[in-house]
């Protein structure tokens, strides 16, 4: 992308408004940190959403609502009760590059590597998007929202305005493994699951495991979930559910496929164990 | 709509507590703005956001110069290295660099000292994985990070006995 022009809207239906008239030439800007992993020379406007008061995480019954122009510093730093998302945005990039990425970059183009979908597809996150002044909101879950690269919803003009995380419940617990190299790099494979347990027999009433980066692009494991359900939760089990996985592993950066099979195996029963550990401390 | 379009040429922003107006381009960055402006201390490494030698300070937060638009400062509070401390007269945590023998090249020091000087005023006590969440951000090629670490940490010490003292 090179940037030819550059615009301030200050309301929603103006940053709306100059998307639509600008068309494939219009780009929103939000931290514009992920503008250099996009390397055609394509001359755009960017229109720069992040004054328009979509920054902010508020507390809204049964979750948390997220401004899609917060940057993942504040998710990172943000406390609440039954909120587990600081977790992964700790171990996304670098100080300086949390301080600066949103959410709603990270996720409105998604990369192969990104974490946040990952996280956001086990929560059941549901994002809502501004469809124009005439047009009712958009409010797909996660599951419909990465489904396939969710940039191509945002070419007519819509903006992702926030992205809603459902508080965990009792008895439920959400667990992450990022594989790095190094501390601040793209992770090899990053995993994320949410376990419910049953408060009387202990055994997994509800499970969502995602994952992503070892392969094309981030997905929920139903054949994981469904090898946990009813089941008394231990390490056997996880290792057992997590070689059903069936996803189209990929080697990359001198790892075959078959070490990214394996590295997501065990980072799944490693992401689940903690999920389990933290269900049974949820005691309310 | 032409004039909704109009190109920008200038982005007028708070550098290091003065209001300057800059003429830049759409596709400028910040680090390119400011170093062909004279403010040399904020330095080019990678120029992708993974080395940390172009750090400065926006609205109390360090942020890589390298990958931020000019634009995006507009109306913004941007502080550089020019503005921590002078030859003359060194910040405590330059001062400290400079006694543990801490610098080598230097070429990641201005981007250490930045992301330091967010770290003090952002947080009042230091303890060492905050500092490391701060710090993570800036590489440095030369020293080995010990004595860099080792200075951080007597301004940090430093300034956490002077707080309980009160
Ligand atoms: C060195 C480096 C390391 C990184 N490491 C990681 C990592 O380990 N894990 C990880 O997950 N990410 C990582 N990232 C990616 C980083 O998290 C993304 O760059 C960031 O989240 C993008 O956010 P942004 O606000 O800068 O988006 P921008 O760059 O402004 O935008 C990104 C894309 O999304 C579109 N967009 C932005 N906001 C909206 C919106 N509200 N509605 C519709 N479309 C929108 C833009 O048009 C653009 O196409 C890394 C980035 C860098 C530079
Ligand atoms: S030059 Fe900006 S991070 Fe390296
Ligand atoms: S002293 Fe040379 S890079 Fe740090």
């Amino acid at each position: 992308m090179k940037l030819c022009e550059f615009l301030r809207p200050a309301s929603l239906p103006a940053a709306y408004g100059q998307l639509r008239d600008l068309g494939p030439r219009g780009m929103i800007l939000a931290g514009g940190t992920a503008l250099h992993f996009m390397q055609d020379h394509t001359p755009v406007t960017a229109v720069d959403i992040t004054r328009l008061g979509l920054s902010g995480i508020r507390a809204e019954d049964g979750g948390y609502v997220i401004g899609a122009t917060t940057p993942l510093a504040d998710i990172q730093r943000y406390r609440a009760p039954r909120w587990a998302m600081h977790e992964i945005c700790r171990r996304i990039a670098t100080h300086q590059i949390r301080n600066v990425s949103t959410i709603g970059g990270n996720i409105a183009r998604v990369f192969p590597w990104a974490d946040m979908p990952v996280a956001l597809l086990a929560m059941d996150a549901s994002m809502r998007i501004y469809a124009g002044p005439e047009a009712p909101e958009e409010t797909p879950s996660a599951d419909e929202y990465f489904a396939e690269q969710p940039a191509r919803r945002f070419l007519g003009g819509k903006i992702l305005t926030s992205v809603r995380v459902p508080a965990l419940l009792a008895h439920e617990g959400y667990g992450s493994v990022k594989v790095v190299r190094t501390a601040a790099a793209f992770s090899m494979v990053t995993v994320a699951a949410v376990l419910k347990l049953d408060p009387a027999s202990g055994a997994i009433r509800a499970a969502r495991v995602a994952a992503g980066s070892a392969i094309p692009f981030p997905r929920r494991l139903p054949e994981v979930e469904d090898a946990l359900l009813g089941k008394e939760p231990n390490e056997a089990l996880f290792l057992e559910a997590a070689s059903k996985a069936d996803a189209p592993w990929r080697g990359k950066e001198g790892m075959t496929a078959e070490y990214s099979k394996h590295l997501a195996e065990v980072s799944i029963a490693d992401a689940l164990a903690d999920a389990a550990r933290h269900a049974l401390e949820r005691a309310e | 709509m032409m004039n909704q379009t109009a190109p920008q040429p200038a982005v007028t922003f708070t550098l290091n507590g003065e209001t300057r107006t800059f003429a830049t381009r759409p596709d400028e960055k910040l680090l390119d703005l400011l170093r062909r402006n004279g403010y040399r201390g904020t330095k080019f490494g990678c120029g992708q956001g993974t080395c940390g030698a172009c750090t400065v300070i926006m609205d109390g937060r360090a942020i890589y110069a390298c990958l931020l638009y000019s634009m995006q400062a507009e109306g913004r509070d941007i502080r550089t290295i020019e503005g921590a401390g002078t030859l003359d007269k060194p910040s405590e945590f330059q001062q400290e660099l400079i006694d543990g023998g801490a610098v080598q090249c230097g070429y990641c020091i201005p981007g250490m000292v930045m992301s330091a000087t967010a770290l003090m005023e952002a947080e009042s006590t230091y303890p060492d994985e905050l500092v490391k969440e701060y710090m993570d951000g800036n590489l440095c090629r030369c020293t080995g990070y010990e004595k860099i670490w080792d200075a951080l940490r007597r301004v940090l010490d430093r300034r956490e006995a002077a707080a309980k003292k009160g």
